[in-house]
């Protein structure tokens, strides 16, 4: 008996020698690389599940890494936040007419196995995306009619219909050289393992599941703007309680995370280095079910907009990080030119309950004897409102809109179900009242279509594709179509803003605040990330940044 | 013989039964796999792209016939070892993704699991055998203590403590980002360093239920009439209690042993969430919360069968080490 403890101890103390023995790290020196480059710049995730396998296949993306968004180009890429289109494998791009687009690409591109890069590879690539509709994430196909490669700089694109409203979708895709994935036998199920080839400033240099690492392609096209020799992105924890330590230590020149009091657990960590940046993304809304009394009213809805107190939302549930939502739908400031100009305060509602009080008496719904506010049928109004109990935060939210609503003399039932339940009671319009999120992208036609559109709504109790609400308007789907027919910007601008009218005036929905793009970076290293003070790009817009980053001490550009 | 072979006609009977549960159960839970997938891709605050679920829900591809053409396709399948392909993973293979996991789990799980066993065992027979002297006191005592103390609280401890103010271990994966797996003196000590606090947590709470169980039973052995009989005739006690008493006692922990060691194929959720270890166990736990239904059946089937055959071999196990067991079934 002796002996066994005897053994125990000796093997602990034998792994604790072993593994110390073992745990002399080799740091590499971080300094500045060759040439006024930076070595390497530590990257957070990069996708592909908690046990990533080799996948650079740029359509799959599920279980795609994020390798592939530096591997593989487009023919313009957006600055997803001031929603500008800018040459990039196409340097440029005319409407011949309202159904044809023409695309003249970069000369001088080439593949990183040195071929070079044609109009062909650009044809290839969207007549497979027509032929595999899974690979289609983006649905550009719904649009487009043929695609052509006139000459070898030249890309013809034709429409079944006037095609700008989807000019964001389809400039967008991620080119494939023809060489390599027309021998591929069927390019849905194809990993795309072994170098991957692509146009882009970075290569696979290495891969295990725990780090990726990206090596500069010294032949890229606009190499001498690339100041950086290496990616080393990170397995993470999803953001968990060692990734957000990770972070706090410097251990990231950038992140995508959510962290819990950001100033004190980052930026005060190094007040010179640590930055970070949240711009808005979608508009999280307040969806009522229209079929339902009172929400079928509209001016039962116009009376609810100033009832929620967005600033306390902001503050106690999203720890300030976000911005109260426009009425109109749109991103404010970021998309504020296709605002019209006769708008109010971009559109964003202050908190009045007063107000809220008298329009809805006015509207015919009167508080009673007992304070509760009754409907038309002299009932008071008693109704659900449901946020998933796992998103802590939109539970916070809860709690706020259900006492402003309470305030008001309403009965509300706060729920909080399963994400998976309340998404599926969403989709077939089994509730009263909850939350959903629209919008944030730079397609206009998409961010109204999808929310309010009524060819995307479907009976109670049939699946909606995106119209959960079930607005179903003659006068707003004429808009929607006017919009993605529309040939020019400012075609698109009078559709958007007439729609922004519907959104204020007809009150489909009541966004409250905009979700946050996360991003956090260091400036020890390298400067030029997008921020606050100089947004040139989302936080998303990898091409765009390592573009633009330069090493720390040099000037900008 | 008979004994064997009705014992063999139950575990077929109880491996049909679970695949059959195994095909039913994911078909039985709402939600669409490729609305799942998007969502979490879009992450809580953005909108759902309807032309990516649309793209997500083609390359999943649905399934052909009624439920029970897919019942016939699901068993072929099943017998030829083709679980498909995994959705969270795609276009890797379930059996791909598994052959991954498995090693990291049976190496790490296995190996305490074993350790847990023996020193349980030991301790517990210990303890029975000066039962009510302070060594009994303490083992028991202390053990229990430990049991009542909250796994993951434990395992939190040893990460704060010896990886984030310590430093002296890796404080999650099962190997560092700087060597590929492989057979390298530099990965095989690089896992080993990563293995060292999970397997300290599992090894701080694994024996206990062995200690309790061995030493209950042992007390319990010791009282009966052959061990008193024993002790009247003079026997030396040590002997009393290893031949006596530990033989008898250790019965129905091989029992509980076997099954805990086809279980270890469902790795141990806890443990691997949160070390952030690659095995079987975080795979699972992945594949139920993403709605990756291939992976996941795939995963409960390798655990119900380990257990099964496990068992299986435990009851053919116990005939042959208690003779008692095998002619009361005969009788």
């Amino acid at each position: 008996m002796k002996r066994s403890r005897l053994a125990r101890i000796a093997a602990v103390a034998a792994a604790v020698a072993l593994a110390a023995s073992g745990c002399t790290g080799t740091e590499q020196k971080s300094g500045p690389g060759t040439d006024g480059r930076i070595a390497y710049l530590d990257y957070g995730d990069f996708g592909g599940g908690s046990n990533p396998q080799a996948n650079y296949n740029p359509y799959l993306d599920a279980s795609r890494l994020g390798a592939t968004e530096y591997v593989f180009e487009q023919l313009i890429t957006y600055d997803n936040y001031g929603c500008q289109a800018k040459p990039w494998l196409a340097t440029e791009w005319t409407w011949t007419d309202p159904q044809t687009l023409v695309w003249k690409l970069r000369q001088g591109v080439k593949w990183n196995d040195g071929k070079p890069f044609s109009a062909d590879d650009v044809a290839f690539t969207y007549d497979m995306l027509k032929q595999h509709k899974a690979l289609d994430t983006k649905g550009i196909w719904r649009y487009l009619s043929a695609v052509e490669a006139t000459d070898p700089q030249t890309v013809t694109m034709r429409f079944a219909q006037p095609g700008a409203a989807a000019f964001t979708l389809f400039g967008e895709i991620k080119i494939v050289p023809k060489h390599v994935w027309s021998a591929v036998g069927d390019p849905v199920t194809f990993p795309n393992p072994e170098k991957p080839v692509g146009t882009g400033p970075f290569t696979v240099k290495a891969f295990n599941p725990q780090q990726l690492t990206l090596g500069r392609n010294a032949d890229y096209w606009q190499a001498d703007k690339v100041k950086v020799d290496e990616l080393r992105f990170h397995k993470a924890d999803g953001g968990g309680q060692i990734d957000q330590l990770k972070l706090s230590r410097g251990e990231y020149d950038t992140n995508a995370m959510f962290v819990p009091d950001i100033k004190k657990a980052y930026v005060d960590r190094d007040p010179e280095n640590n930055k970070y940046w949240f711009p808005s993304g979608g508009s999280i809304s307040v969806y009522m079910n229209l079929t339902k009394a009172p929400f079928n009213d509209t001016a039962f809805r116009k009376a609810l907009v100033p009832a929620f107190n967005r600033q306390e939302i902001v503050d106690k549930a999203q720890l300030g990080y976000v911005k109260p939502a426009s009425q109109t739908g749109l991103v404010v400031p970021g998309q504020a030119e296709w605002l019209p100009k006769d708008i109010p305060s971009q559109g964003v509602a202050g908190y009045d309950a007063a107000r809220a009080d008298a329009d809805l008496t006015a509207a015919g719904y009167p508080k009673n004897g007992a304070g509760k506010r009754v409907g038309k049928d002299g009932k008071p109004i008693a109704f659900s409102f449901r946020v998933p109990g796992a998103w802590t935060d939109w539970v916070q939210a809860q709690r706020i809109i259900v006492a402003n609503l309470t305030s008001l003399g309403f009965t509300v039932r706060a729920e909080t179900p399963t994400p998976e339940a309340y998404e599926n009671d969403r989709a077939i319009g089994n509730y009263d009242m909850l939350l959903g999120v629209h919008g944030g992208s730079c397609n206009m036609f998409r961010n109204f279509q999808e929310p309010l559109a009524s060819d995307q709504s479907a009976p109670i109790g049939k699946k909606a594709v995106s119209n959960f609400v079930r607005w179903t308007d003659p006068r707003t789907d004429q808009l929607i179509d006017t919009l993605r027919t529309a040939t020019d910007e400012a075609g698109q601008k009078a559709a958007v803003a007439d729609l922004t009218r519907v959104m204020t005036e007809q009150v489909p929905v009541i966004p409250l605040w905009y979700g946050a793009k996360w991003f956090q970076y260091r400036t020890a290293k390298a400067t030029g990330w997008p921020s606050e003070e100089n947004p040139y790009a989302a936080p998303s817009d990898n091409l765009l940044i390592i573009t633009n980053l330069r090493p720390t001490g040099t000037n900008a550009k | 013989m008979a004994y064997f072979a009705r014992r063999f006609v139950f575990f077929l009977g109880t491996l049909w039964a679970a695949v059959t549960l195994n095909f039913l159960i994911p078909r039985l839970q709402p939600g669409d796999p490729a609305e799942a997938i998007v969502s979490r891709l879009a992450g809580q605050s953005e909108s759902v792209d309807p032309a990516q679920v649309q793209a997500v829900r083609i390359m999943l591809g649905a399934p052909d016939g009624n439920l029970f053409e897919q019942y016939l396709q699901y068993l072929g399948a099943v017998l030829h070892g083709d679980f498909g392909v995994s959705y969270t993973y795609f276009p890797y293979s379930v059996t791909h993704m598994i052959g991954q996991a498995l090693p990291w789990t049976v190496i790490l799980v296995g190996v305490t699991q074993i350790i847990s066993f023996i020193v349980g065992t030991l301790l517990g027979t210990w303890a029975a055998y000066r039962r009510n002297s302070r060594v009994d006191s303490v083992i028991t005592l202390g053990s229990t203590f430990l049991g009542t103390l909250p796994f993951f609280w434990l395992a939190l401890l040893l990460i704060y403590v010896f990886a984030i103010t310590l430093r002296w271990f890796p404080e999650r994966g099962g190997y560092g980002g700087g060597s590929s797996p492989g057979w390298s003196w530099i990965f095989i000590s690089d896992a080993f360093q990563h293995s060292v606090l999970p397997a300290v947590a599992l090894l701080i709470t694994g024996p206990i239920g062995w200690i309790i169980g061995m030493r209950n039973n042992m007390v319990q052995s010791l009282g009966e009439d052959h061990a008193r009989l024993a002790v009247a005739r003079g026997l030396p006690r040590r002997r009393i209690a290893l031949t006596y008493g530990a033989r008898i006692a250790i019965l129905p922990n091989v029992t509980g042993f076997a099954i805990a060691l086809g279980s270890v194929l469902g790795g141990t959720v806890l443990v691997e969430t949160v070390f952030n270890y690659p095995g079987m166990g975080r795979l699972l736990l992945e594949s139920v919360s993403s709605r990756d239904y291939p992976l996941m059946q795939a995963i409960f089937l390798f655990t119900t069968v380990g257990v099964l055959v496990a068992n299986f071999l435990a009851d053919l196990l116990y005939g042959f080490l208690d003779p008692r067991v095998r002619k009361a079934e005969t009788a």
